[in-house]
C-alpha cells in the first residue's frame, strides 16, 4: 500500500521524488497519470477515497497521517554560500565597491540557479496547497473550506478556472451529508477534473478518409452501365443540332470609318451644345438651329458619299470607257478646244465660287444608269470584264474568311462528335447486353455451386447423389456454359 | 577565469582610452555616456541583489517553520484541523515569498541582460571609432584557442529560460525550433550549411550579417574567419541557434530526448556534425552528452562528448543514404 510511503520516515524521499521530474513510479501507483507534476500529485487525492471505499469510515475532523495526501516536501532554499560564491561575495560588498563587469556572467549563472530553485518551490507549493484544499473539500468540512479561503486569498490563478467546477459539485453533493456516498460523488468529480488535463497528452489520430474519397471518385468509371446512361446518350443524339445560327453570316454593316466619322460628329455636336449652353443663354435658340444644321450637313455628306466623287452623272464603267477612248486621241488637233469652251462657260455662269458639281448638273443625262448597265453587259459579253456572280469584294474580307473558316471547323467537329456519340451509344448498348449476360453467369454460377453443395452433402452422408440432383447439376453446368459462349461470341 | 580577466582588461583599456584625448569626439561622447549608463546599471544591479537576499532570508524563515510543522505533524501521526489550517497559512505565505523572490531575481537577470547589451553597443561604438586594442583585436588575427574560449563563454552565459508556473517555453528555447517565418537578426549565431571548396556540404557556425526579404537569403560570416568567407545562403540552409537554455528541472520537454538525432558542434571545432543524444542535461548548467556519427569507431559513433545546449540543434535531414 503506497500510503506507507507517506508515513513518517520517508517523507524526505517523497519530496525528492517530486523534485526530480520523473513521474514513472508515481504513475504505477496512481494508475495512469501524465508526466505532469500536478497530475502526479493529484493522484494521491484519490488515494484516501479509495480507502474509504474499501470500507473504512471517514474521519471527519481528526485524520490519520496515513490518509494525508500531502507529501511534506522539504522546502530548502539554495545554500548560496556554498553554491553561489560570487553572489555571496557581492552581498558582502559595500556600495562603493559595486560589481565589476567581469562578474556579470558568473552572477547571471548563479541568479539563474536561484531563480530556478525559487520557481520550482513555487510550483510545488501551489500543488501542495491545491492538495490541501481538495482534501479539505473532500472532508466536507465547510467550516475549514471557508476558513481556508479567508486564510488564503491568493489562490493560485492557474487553478481558478477549474476550481469553481469542483466547488460547485461539492456544494451540490453536500446535501447528502458527510457520509460515504458523498465521498464517492466527489471521487467522480475529481476524476473529471483530472480528465481536463488528459487530452493534452493523448495525440488525436486524424481521421483518414482518403481511401473512401478515392474509391468514390473511381466508382463512376467502373460501375455498370444503366438504362439511364443510355437514355442520356440518346437524348444527346436527338437534340437537333441548333447550330443554324452559327452558320449565319450577318450582312455587312457600315464601314467603320464612316461610323466613326458620324460618331465623332455627333460627339462634337453635343460638346458644342454643351459649350454654348454653358456659355450664354442668349444663344439658346441658336443651338437648336445648329443641331438642325448638323443634321442637314450629315444628310448632305451621306448623299455625297452615295454619288460618284466627281459628281459626274455617268457610271463608273462609262467613264472608264470614255477615258480610254479620249486618251487614244490625245494628239488630235481639237485637243485644246474643249477647255476654253468649258472655261468660257465657267466664267460665264457663276464664276469661281460655284463648285464643279453644280456646273456639271446641266449635263445630267437621263439614261446614264441603263447606259452603264448595258455597257457592263457588253463588256462582259466581250470577255473584257469578269461576271460579278462571285462578289469580288469578299476575297478581301478577312472577317468573312475567318467566319467561314471557323464554321467549317465547327461543322467538322460536330460531325465528329455525332459519330463518336453514336459509337458510344452502340458500345453502351453492347455493354448492356453483356452486363445482362454476366449477371446471368453469376446466377448460373450460384446454381452450379448450389448443385455442388448438394452433391458434396450427399457424399458426406456416404450416399450416391440422386438422379434429380445429378440432373440439376448437369443442367446448371450446361446453362452456364451456354451463357459463357454467348458472352464470348 | 581567463575570459573574465580578458573582459576586465577590456574595461581598463577602454577607460584609459576614454581618458585619452580622442580624435573622434562623437565616438568619445558615445563611449562616455555608455560608460556612465553601465556604471549606473551596475549600481542598480547591486541594489537588486541585496534586495534579493532580503527576500530570500525572509522566505527562509518561513520555510524553516514549514519544516518544523511537517516534523511535528509526522511525529504526532495525526493531522488535526489546527495543523491543516496552520499549514495552509504557511504554504500561502511561502508561496507569496517565492513569487516575490522570483520577481526580484527576474529583475536582476533583466538588468544583467541590459548591461550586456549596453556593453555590446559600446563595443560597436568603439569599433566605429577605430579603437581596437589588445584585448579586443580585429577578429582576423584572433587565435583559435581564443575563439574556442569565446564560443564556450557565450554558450555558458546563454540565458536560462525560467517560466512562471503554467507558462510554456517559447520558440528558440532549448530544442523548441523557431517558428517557420522567423528571421534571424544580424549578429545572431546560426548553423549554416555551406559548400566547401572540395564540394562537400558542411554545417558551420556562422554569424548573420543581413537578410534579404526579397531574395529570402541570408548573408552570413563564417565564425572561424580563417576562411574569411562571406556566404549568401537561402533560409533553408540556416538553423538559428537557441536563444535560451531550457531548464531540465522545470521544462524537460523543451530538451532533446535520448537517442534523438541532432546536429551538434564538435568540441574544439566550428562545425556541426550529426549526433545522437546520449544523455540530456540534468541541471541548468549541464551540457548535453552526445555521440557523434564517426565511422572511425567500430559501432559508428564516437564516445560520449559534451556539447552545450546552445550548440545543439535539430537535424532536419533523415539518415544519410
Amino acid at each position: 500500500m503506497n500510503m506507507l510511503v507517506l508515513s513518517a520516515i520517508p517523507c524526505v524521499r517523497g519530496c525528492r521524488r517530486v523534485q526530480c521530474p520523473d513521474p514513472s513510479d508515481q504513475q504505477d501507483e496512481g494508475g495512469g497519470g501524465s508526466g505532469d507534476a500536478h497530475t502526479g500529485v493529484r493522484i494521491f487525492v484519490n488515494q484516501p477515497l479509495s480507502v474509504h471505499e474499501l470500507g473504512r469510515p471517514p474521519v471527519a475532523i481528526m485524520s490519520e497521517l496515513k490518509d494525508c495526501p500531502l507529501q511534506f516536501h522539504e522546502f530548502k532554499s539554495v545554500d548560496h554560500v556554498k553554491l553561489c560564491p560570487r553572489y555571496t561575495a557581492v552581498l558582502s560588498r559595500s556600495e562603493d565597491d559595486g560589481i565589476g563587469i567581469e562578474e556579470l556572467d558568473t552572477l547571471q549563472l548563479e541568479l539563474e540557479t536561484l531563480l530556478s530553485s525559487a520557481s520550482r518551490r513555487l510550483r510545488v507549493l501551489e500543488a501542495e496547497t491545491q492538495i490541501l484544499t481538495d482534501w479539505q473539500d473532500k472532508k466536507g468540512d465547510r467550516r475549514f473550506l471557508k476558513l481556508g479561503k479567508e486564510l488564503e486569498p491568493g489562490t493560485p490563478v492557474k487553478h481558478k478556472p477549474k476550481k469553481p467546477k469542483v466547488e460547485g459539485k461539492v456544494s451540490h453533493a453536500s446535501g447528502t451529508g458527510p457520509g460515504r456516498p458523498k465521498s464517492r460523488n466527489l471521487q467522480t468529480k475529481i476524476q473529471e477534473y483530472e480528465f481536463t488535463d488528459d487530452p493534452v497528452d493523448v495525440p488525436r489520430v486524424p481521421k483518414n478518409d482518403a481511401p473512401n474519397r478515392f474509391w468514390a471518385s473511381v466508382e463512376p468509371y467502373c460501375s455498370d452501365i444503366t438504362a439511364e446512361d443510355i437514355k442520356v446518350l440518346e437524348d444527346l443524339l436527338k437534340t437537333p443540332e441548333d447550330d443554324a445560327e452559327y452558320y449565319k453570316i450577318p450582312p455587312l454593316g457600315k464601314h467603320y470609318s464612316l461610323r466613326w466619322a458620324q460618331e465623332d460628329l455627333l460627339e462634337e455636336q453635343k460638346d458644342g451644345a454643351r459649350v454654348s449652353m454653358a456659355g450664354d443663354k442668349k444663344k439658346g435658340p441658336l443651338t437648336e438651329l445648329d443641331s438642325k444644321d448638323v443634321d442637314s450637313m450629315l444628310k448632305k455628306s451621306e448623299s455625297q458619299h452615295d454619288q460618284p466623287e466627281d459628281g459626274c452623272p455617268f457610271g463608273h464603267l462609262t467613264q472608264r470607257l470614255l477615258q480610254a477612248l479620249v486618251e487614244e486621241n490625245i494628239i488630235s488637233p481639237i485637243e485644246d478646244s474643249p477647255i476654253p469652251e468649258i472655261s468660257g462657260k465657267e466664267s460665264g455662269t457663276d464664276g469661281a465660287s460655284t463648285s464643279p458639281r453644280s456646273q456639271m448638273k446641266p449635263f445630267s443625262a437621263p439614261h446614264t444608269k441603263s447606259l452603264e448597265v448595258r455597257i457592263k453587259e457588253e463588256l462582259i459579253a466581250q470577255g473584257l470584264l469578269e461576271s460579278e456572280d462571285r462578289p469580288a469584294e469578299d476575297s478581301e474580307d478577312e472577317v468573312l474568311a475567318e467566319i467561314l473558316k471557323t464554321q467549317a471547323e465547327l461543322k467538322a467537329l460536330s460531325a465528329h462528335n455525332r459519330a463518336k456519340k453514336q459509337e458510344l451509344l452502340r458500345l453502351a448498348k453492347e455493354e448492356m447486353h453483356k452486363q445482362e449476360l454476366r449477371h446471368r453467369v453469376r446466377m448460373a454460377d450460384n446454381e452450379v455451386m448450389e448443385a455442388f453443395r448438394k452433391i458434396m452433402a450427399a457424399r458426406q452422408k456416404k450416399r450416391t447423389p440422386t438422379k434429380k440432383e445429378k440432373d440439376q447439376a448437369w443442367k446448371a453446368l450446361k446453362e452456364r456454359e451456354s451463357i459463357l459462349k454467348l458472352l464470348d461470341g | 577565469m581567463a575570459e573574465a580577466q580578458s573582459s576586465e582588461e577590456e574595461w581598463d583599456a577602454l577607460c584609459d582610452l576614454s581618458a585619452m584625448s580622442l580624435t573622434i569626439e562623437k565616438a568619445k561622447m558615445a563611449l562616455v555616456s555608455a560608460d556612465t549608463k553601465i556604471s549606473e546599471d551596475l549600481g542598480e544591479l547591486h541594489q537588486l541583489i541585496k534586495q534579493t537576499q532580503e527576500e530570500r532570508s525572509r522566505s527562509e524563515h518561513n520555510l524553516v517553520n514549514i519544516q518544523k510543522t511537517h516534523e511535528r505533524m509526522q511525529t504526532e501521526n495525526k493531522i488535526s484541523p489546527y495543523y491543516r489550517t496552520k499549514l495552509r497559512g504557511l504554504y500561502s505565505t511561502a508561496k507569496a515569498d517565492a513569487e516575490a523572490e522570483c520577481n526580484i531575481l527576474r529583475r536582476s537577470l533583466d538588468k544583467i541582460a541590459e548591461i550586456k547589451s549596453s556593453l555590446e553597443e559600446r563595443r560597436i561604438a568603439a569599433k566605429m571609432a577605430g579603437l581596437y586594442h589588445d584585448s579586443e583585436p580585429p577578429r582576423k588575427t584572433m587565435r583559435r584557442g581564443v575563439l574556442m574560449t569565446l564560443l564556450q563563454q557565450s554558450a555558458m552565459t546563454l540565458p536560462l529560460w525560467i517560466g512562471k508556473p503554467g507558462e510554456k517555453p517559447p520558440p528558440l528555447c532549448g530544442a523548441i525550433p523557431a517558428s517557420s517565418d522567423y528571421v534571424a537578426k544580424p549578429g545572431d549565431k546560426v548553423a549554416a550549411r555551406v559548400k566547401a571548396v572540395d564540394g562537400d556540404e558542411q554545417w558551420i557556425l556562422a554569424e548573420v550579417v543581413s537578410y534579404s526579404h526579397t531574395a529570402n537569403k541570408y548573408e552570413v560570416d563564417d565564425i572561424d574567419e580563417e576562411g574569411k568567407e562571406r556566404h549568401t545562403l537561402s533560409r533553408r540552409r540556416i538553423i538559428p541557434l537557441p536563444q535560451w537554455k531550457a531548464n531540465p528541472e522545470t521544462d524537460p520537454e523543451a530538451l532533446f530526448q535520448k537517442d534523438q538525432l541532432v546536429l551538434a558542434l564538435y568540441p574544439q571545432t566550428t562545425c556541426f556534425y550529426r549526433a545522437l543524444i546520449h544523455t540530456p542535461p540534468q541541471r541548468p548548467q549541464d551540457d548535453y552528452s552526445v555521440l557523434f556519427e564517426d565511422t572511425s569507431y567500430a559501432d559508428g559513433y564516437s564516445p560520449p562528448l559534451n556539447v552545450a545546449q546552445r550548440y545543439v540543434v535539430a537535424c532536419k535531414e533523415p539518415k544519410k543514404k
